[in-house]
């Protein structure tokens, strides 16, 4: 079973099958062409002009002082907040909607009204169709919102240090869209789409699974981002706050002995029972500045992993169940 | 499953749209059950915090975070749900239909495309309006139950749509709207993305334009000076009597409110009714 599916699935498709794919497909190509371009132009307007003006804006309040009669350009600040936050949630949404249009679409669709069966009859192989129908959009995916990633990365950066209100590294959604992690997070969505489609072979069901699995996803890619590089550790004693510059990952007592507990619950005389526990300090664990690439790196490649599972088990899944069909056809006759 | 007897057609359209109705029927029960956890346990510890925080100069405010995080969680969803309605609407309700022929199908065995129509949305419409008015109620006693562990003010966006009819009326007009579209497209994936934009879009420009839904007032003074919380300040600057504020008192809520749910059922009131004239020419 294993042998089946391999030397089909690497060979690459053929032209034809690949342009015939893009004639089908063709509105979701416009559709994701237009969305690319769009927040394209979104982060370069960003980038130059509304970063500037917002920025002037800053440099103007923090000019203002105490000083009551003081005008600044209020109304750039706040159009910068609100295109950045627009189009980080728009970039944010991308792998959800390639993964619900690959459920939906992509494979969902043509199992549940026939096509793929009836292409599988022209002398196009399962495993050749689902390769086809997996290395285009994959391209374009990649590509995309590589390209989004990139702009988000250089717009973001210039206006660090200039916008009072800009976001930090750390920031949830920021951070989600500001490197690699997103284009693997969209390549996984592709595979998770593709993968729904061919399990449920209902294009509704499989969109509602596609975005359900996609979901939990993301949860378990949040939980996991503390932990997917080293943290560093700072102690103070115990007047030092838990505040930390950068991703916390965790914080509590350290003990006389240099033991690290968690912090007891005292709503009452927190320093009795810090007295009682023997605890001396305080530790935090957190990701400073420089672990940005690292923890995106891991992320997209731990994404990437998972994706290039995922497409191997729809290979397998689908010259099974291709394979399981012709077995009781030759039967029958 | 139904032992009273329902007749044909609604039982019809019950069975064959049952995950949808599990799905919203455990949307509701669920956003309610979790408002009545964070109102009875969260919200106890919160407040237990906050008392311990007034006398000491060390302490931990997290669980009145958690509350106040999560209540807005909860409003968003209360708010945007009309989404989900928007895109179940197009696809599945109708567009799904009329791209198998099982529309058609039905109407050939004695069931008219209108009656079909009527079903489909008198039944949906009438889920809707009860859960979503159970959701408001939920919502509204929520969110006032713990004002001090809050953050937020009525007019954040989502909360102003959540604590009143609008969020029922945007569900209703999502169902229009959603019908609307698939007899337009006539396919199911199309129809949910461009019905899910529609509704997106139309509460984007109701959004927007809120603040004039009602006429505003104004304060002026010689000197510099800052309105109070729980004010909506529109505009502000600086004229010849001296500086000048417009804003929307608290007490504005419900009129700018009805002023939007009013507007949005006459949109589901306009969708439906080209809906069903639209139909005769899709039943050809």
């Amino acid at each position: 079973m294993t042998a089946l599916a391999a030397p089909a699935a690497l060979r690459a498709p053929s032209p034809r099958l690949s342009r015939w794919l893009l004639r089908l497909h063709r509105p979701a190509l416009y559709v994701f062409t237009g969305l690319v371009l769009v927040l394209a132009a979104a982060l370069l307007w960003l980038w130059g002009p509304l970063t500037d003006a917002a920025a002037e804006g800053w440099r103007q309040w923090n000019a203002c002082g105490d000083h009551p009669r003081c005008s600044y350009d209020q109304d750039a600040i706040l159009r910068y907040k609100k295109v950045y936050d627009v189009t980080t949630l728009a970039m944010f949404l991308l792998p959800f909607l390639v993964a619900a249009w690959a459920g939906g679409a992509l494979t969902g669709g043509e199992l549940e009204n026939g096509t793929a069966e009836l292409t599988w009859t022209q002398g196009v192989t399962p495993a050749r169709w689902l390769a086809a129908k997996l290395a285009l959009p994959a391209a374009l995916v990649a590509v995309g919102t590589g390209l989004l990633v990139l702009l988000h990365h250089l717009m973001w950066s210039a206006g660090e240090g200039r916008i009072d209100t800009s976001k930090s590294w750390y920031d949830t959604l920021t951070f989600a869209v500001n490197g690699p992690g997103l284009v693997g997070l969209a390549l996984a969505g592709l595979v998770v789409g593709a993968l729904a489609g061919l399990v449920v072979r209902r294009a509704l069901a499989a969109l509602g699974v596609a975005l359900a699995a996609m979901a939990a996803l993301w949860f378990a890619t949040l939980s996991a981002l503390p932990y997917l590089w080293p943290a560093v550790t700072t102690t103070g004693d115990l007047d030092s706050g838990f505040a930390v510059d950068g991703l916390h990952v965790d914080y509590g007592l350290v003990t006389s002995t240099g033991r690290h507990i968690p912090v007891p619950v005292c709503n009452g005389r927190c320093e009795d029972v810090y007295t009682k526990l023997d605890a001396v300090g305080i530790y935090n664990d957190y990701h400073p500045r420089s672990h940005f690439w690292p923890l995106h790196l891991m992320e997209a490649g731990l994404l990437l992993a998972l994706a290039a599972l995922l497409t191997l088990l729809a290979f397998r899944l689908l010259t099974r169940r291709t394979a399981t069909a012709r077995h009781r056809e030759e039967a029958a006759v | 499953m139904t032992t009273f007897a329902l007749p044909g057609l609604p039982r019809t359209v019950l069975r064959l749209h049952r995950t949808a109705l599990i799905v919203w029927g455990t949307f509701v029960a669920a956003v309610i059950g979790w408002l009545v956890w964070l109102n009875t346990v969260t919200a106890d510890r919160g407040e237990r915090e906050m008392a311990y925080c007034e006398h000491h100069e060390t302490c931990n405010i997290l669980t009145a975070l958690n509350y106040s995080e999560r209540t807005g969680y909860i409003g968003t969803l209360v708010c945007y749900s009309f989404l989900a309605v928007a895109a179940w609407a197009g696809a599945a309700l109708i567009g799904r239909e009329l791209e198998s022929g099982t529309a058609k199908l039905a109407w050939t065995q004695g069931v008219t495309p209108v009656r079909w129509l009527t079903a489909k949305l008198a039944l949906p419409a009438l889920l809707l309006t009860l859960g979503g008015t159970a959701l408001v109620l939920a919502f509204r006693w929520g969110w006032s139950a713990h004002r001090d562990l809050m953050g937020d003010d009525w007019t954040f966006a989502d909360v102003f749509v959540a604590r009143g009819p609008a969020t029922v009326a945007y569900g209703l007009c999502a169902l229009a709207v959603g019908t609307l579209t698939a007899l337009l497209i006539r396919r199911t994936l199309p129809a949910l993305g461009i019905s899910l934009a529609a509704m997106w879009l139309l509460n984007f420009v109701l959004e927007r334009h809120r603040g004039s839904f009602w006429p505003t007032l104004t304060r002026t003074s010689a000197t510099r000076f800052d309105l109070q919380n729980g004010l909506w300040q529109l505009t502000k600057g600086h004229g010849a009597d001296g500086y000048y504020v417009t804003y929307h008192p608290q007490s504005h809520f419900w009129p700018m409110h009805l002023v939007e749910t009013g507007i949005v059922l006459a949109v589901a009131a306009l969708a439906t009714l080209i809906a069903f004239r639209l139909l005769p020419r899709r039943t050809v």
